[in-house]
C-alpha cells in the first residue's frame, strides 16, 4: 500500500468508519437518512460533544477533568433553582457558569498549588459538585415552570435547525479558534505535550493549567444550563451519563485528525460515532443491550489506540 | 395451489396487524423497572408484534434522546416504564403530531400520553401503614426511611405522615431520607446503621417506602441477631425476594403492598394493541391513570415460591 494511502488511514480511518456506519445505516434503516433524523442526531450529540470539547482542552493541557459530568449538572440544579426563585434567567444562566468556571479554577489550583494529580483532584471536586446538586435539591428534581426565553436557548429551532446544534457549532469554531490560532492556545497544547520543556521556554505552565481546567468546567456548566432548558428540568444527576460517554468519545476523537492526540474535530467525529450507533440501532430495533454491547468494544478499541495521552494525563508519565 | 394462496394471504395480514411497539425503561437495573419493562415485551411478543425495548439508564437525556429514535423509526405504539412525562414533554407532543399513541407505566400523567397504568399511591401508603401500625396495635416506637426523589415513594410518605396524626401511640424516634439515586444502598445502610445504634432496644417497627430499603435494614436486623417479629419491618413493591424474606423465619419483613409490575406492563400492551386496532382510549378509562389493584401480602397470604399473589 503506498505511504500517502497509508498515512490518509491512520489520520482519516475513524471519519472514513463514520462514513461507512452513516451509508450503512442508511440503507438499512427507514428514515435514517431523512433531514429531520440527521438533525436530531446532531441536536442529541451536541450535550455530549459540548462537555467532550471542554474534557479534551483539558487534556490538551495534560490534565484530566473527572469532575464534567458534576459540574454540568451542578450548573443545571443553580440556574433551575434561581428561575423557580424568579430570578431573571440571564442572572441564572451567568450563575450556572461562573459555578462552572469557579469549580474549574479550583480544580487547577489544586493541582498547580497542591500538586495533586488532576485525577484526584476532579474526582474530590466532582464529588463535591454533587453533594452541592443534592444540597440545592434535596434530592427532588426542578421541573417545568422555567422562563419561556429560558427555554428557547434549548429548545429553539431558528431556520429548522435545533438550538443546541447552532450553540455545538459556535462553541467548536471558539474552541478551535482559541487552540490554533491564538498564543495562549499553543502554549495549551505545548504545556500539554511537553510541560517541563514549555516551562523552560519560558511558559507559564501552572496558569495554562488553570486556564484549561476552568474552560473544562465552564463548558460543562455550559452544557448543564442548556440541558436544563432543552429538556426544562434538573436534578442533581442529569447529566451524570454524560461522563464516560464524553470520554469515549474523546478517546474516539484521539484517533483521528490529529492521531494520539486530543483533538476538538476528533471529538465531534467521536461524538458523531456514538450517537449515530444509538440513533442506527434503535432504527434497525436493536435493544439495549446490543447498543451497550457495540458502545462498549467501540470504547475498548478507542483506548487501545489512544490510551497513552490518557496514561500519561492521568499518571503523569508515559505508559 | 388454493391453499398455497390462503396461506399466503394469511401471512399477508399477520405481517400487516404486526405493530412495532417501542418500550422504554428509565432505569433496566431496577427491579421494578426491567420487571414491567420485561412483561411489556413478553405482551407485545405475545401478541404478534415486534418490540424494541431500550434502557435510558437512569439519564434524562437518554430518555429524550430514545424517545425522539422511537418516534423517528418510526413505531406504531410506545410504552413508557417509570417514564419521566413532564421533562418529556417536547417529545411527547412530537409523538401525538405525529399520531404515535404513547401509554405509559407509573410515570404520572401528561395530557400527550392516552393515560398511566398505575396503582393508586394513596391507597397503597394507606394499607401498608395501617397494617403495621395495627400490628403494633397502635403503639410503640417507630424507625422511618423515606425516599423523596419519586412521586410513588414521596406520597406514600405523606400518608405516613397523615395516619400517624390519628395515632398518638405511636412515636416516631427517627426518620432517615434516602437522597442518593445511584449508590442508595449504601446510603439506607449508613443511615439505618446509624439509627438502629442510636435506639438500640427501642424499636418496635420500621416503616420504609419500598422494599429495596427494607432488604438492607432486614440484613441490618438480622446480623445484630433480632428474632422475627423484634422488630416490625415492612416495605412496598412485592416480589419473589420479598416474599421469600416474609416466609424466612429469620428475617423481620412481616409484609408488604405487592404492585402488579408485570400485570401493568402486560395490561398497557394490551391496550395499546386494541387501539391501534382502532379502538378509543376511552374504553380503558376516561382520567389520566387507569388503576390496578396492589396486594396486602404477610404471612396469611404470602405466595409459595415462584407463585404471585394474583
Amino acid at each position: 500500500m503506498r505511504a500517502w494511502i497509508r498515512d490518509w488511514l491512520v489520520r482519516y480511518g475513524t471519519v472514513l468508519a463514520l462514513v461507512v456506519l452513516g451509508v450503512g445505516f442508511a440503507l438499512a434503516a427507514d428514515n435514517f437518512a431523512d433531514p429531520y433524523n440527521l438533525l436530531n442526531i446532531l441536536k442529541q450529540i451536541s450535550f455530549l460533544c459540548l462537555i467532550g470539547g471542554g474534557f479534551t482542552v483539558a487534556l490538551m493541557a495534560g490534565e484530566l477533568d473527572l469532575s464534567v459530568a458534576s459540574i454540568a449538572s451542578l450548573a443545571s440544579v443553580c440556574c433551575a433553582a434561581l428561575l423557580h426563585g424568579d430570578s431573571i434567567w440571564p442572572l441564572a444562566v451567568a450563575a450556572g457558569l461562573g459555578l462552572g468556571v469557579g469549580l474549574g479554577a479550583v480544580n487547577g489550583l489544586c493541582v498547580v498549588a497542591l500538586k495533586i494529580p488532576s485525577l484526584i483532584t476532579t474526582l474530590a471536586v466532582a464529588t463535591i459538585a454533587e453533594g452541592l446538586s443534592f444540597l440545592i435539591t434535596g434530592g427532588v428534581a426542578f421541573v417545568g415552570r422555567l422562563d419561556s426565553t429560558f427555554l428557547a436557548l434549548g429548545r429553539g429551532r431558528p431556520g429548522g435547525v435545533p438550538a443546541p446544534v447552532l450553540w455545538l457549532l459556535a462553541a467548536l469554531l471558539l474552541m478551535q479558534f482559541f487552540i490554533k490560532q491564538t498564543r495562549t492556545g499553543t502554549h495549551l497544547v505545548c504545556t500539554g505535550e511537553a510541560e517541563e520543556g514549555a516551562r523552560l521556554a519560558g511558559i507559564a505552565t501552572h496558569r495554562i493549567k488553570v486556564l484549561a481546567l476552568a474552560l473544562s468546567g465552564f463548558w460543562a456548566a455550559f452544557t448543564g444550563v442548556l440541558l436544563t432548558s432543552s429538556l426544562s428540568s434538573a436534578s442533581p444527576t442529569i447529566a451524570g451519563d454524560y461522563l464516560m460517554t464524553g470520554i469515549a468519545a474523546v478517546l474516539l476523537g484521539m484517533t483521528t485528525v490529529e492521531p494520539g492526540k486530543p483533538n476538538l474535530p476528533g471529538t465531534l467525529v467521536g461524538a458523531l460515532i456514538i450517537g449515530v450507533l444509538g440513533n442506527g440501532l434503535t432504527l434497525l430495533g436493536a435493544q439495549y443491550y446490543v447498543q451497550d454491547i457495540v458502545l462498549g468494544l467501540i470504547i475498548l478499541a478507542s483506548v487501545s489506540i489512544s490510551s497513552s495521552q490518557l496514561g500519561r494525563a492521568a499518571f503523569g508519565a508515559p505508559r | 395451489m388454493h391453499r398455497i394462496a390462503i396461506l399466503l394471504i394469511g401471512l399477508f395480514c399477520a405481517t400487516v396487524q404486526a405493530a412495532e411497539i417501542g418500550i422504554i425503561a428509565f432505569q433496566m437495573s431496577s427491579d421494578t423497572h426491567a420487571r414491567t419493562a420485561n412483561a411489556a415485551e413478553q405482551a407485545a411478543r405475545d401478541l404478534g408484534h415486534e418490540a424494541t425495548v431500550l434502557n435510558s439508564a437512569g439519564a434524562l437525556p437518554t430518555h429524550a434522546e430514545q424517545l425522539e429514535n422511537l418516534i423517528q423509526k418510526p413505531v406504531d405504539g410506545i410504552i413508557l416504564a417509570m417514564g419521566k412525562l413532564q421533562e418529556l414533554e417536547e417529545q411527547l407532543i412530537l409523538a401525538e403530531q405525529r399520531g404515535i399513541p404513547v401509554i405509559s407505566v407509573m410515570s404520572g400523567t401528561s395530557p400527550h400520553v392516552l393515560f398511566d397504568v398505575n396503582v393508586n399511591e394513596a391507597e397503597v401508603g394507606a394499607k401498608i401503614t395501617q397494617h403495621l401500625l395495627g400490628l403494633m396495635n397502635f403503639q410503640g416506637n417507630l424507625l422511618v426511611q423515606r425516599y423523596e426523589g419519586h412521586g410513588g415513594t414521596r406520597m406514600r410518605g405523606k400518608i405516613l405522615d397523615a395516619v400517624l396524626s390519628e395515632y398518638t401511640g405511636i412515636e416516631v424516634l427517627d426518620s432517615h431520607s434516602m437522597a442518593r439515586t445511584r449508590s442508595w444502598r449504601e446510603d439506607v445502610r449508613a443511615g439505618m446503621e446509624a439509627l438502629l445504634l442510636k435506639h438500640r432496644g427501642d424499636i418496635q417497627g420500621i416503616w420504609t417506602s419500598f422494599d429495596g430499603q427494607a432488604f438492607v435494614i432486614d440484613d441490618l436486623l438480622q446480623q445484630q441477631g433480632l428474632a422475627k417479629g423484634e422488630v416490625l419491618l415492612t416495605g412496598v413493591d412485592g416480589g419473589q425476594e420479598v416474599f421469600a424474606r416474609i416466609r424466612d423465619p429469620r428475617s423481620s419483613m412481616v409484609a408488604t403492598v405487592a404492585i402488579p409490575f408485570e400485570l401493568m406492563g402486560e395490561r398497557a400492551v394490551r391496550a395499546l394493541d386494541r387501539i391501534l386496532q382502532g379502538a378509543d382510549s376511552d374504553e380503558f378509562t376516561r382520567g389520566p391513570f387507569l388503576y390496578m389493584d396492589a396486594v396486602l401480602v404477610d404471612s396469611s397470604n404470602v405466595p409459595a415460591e415462584g407463585e404471585w399473589p394474583w
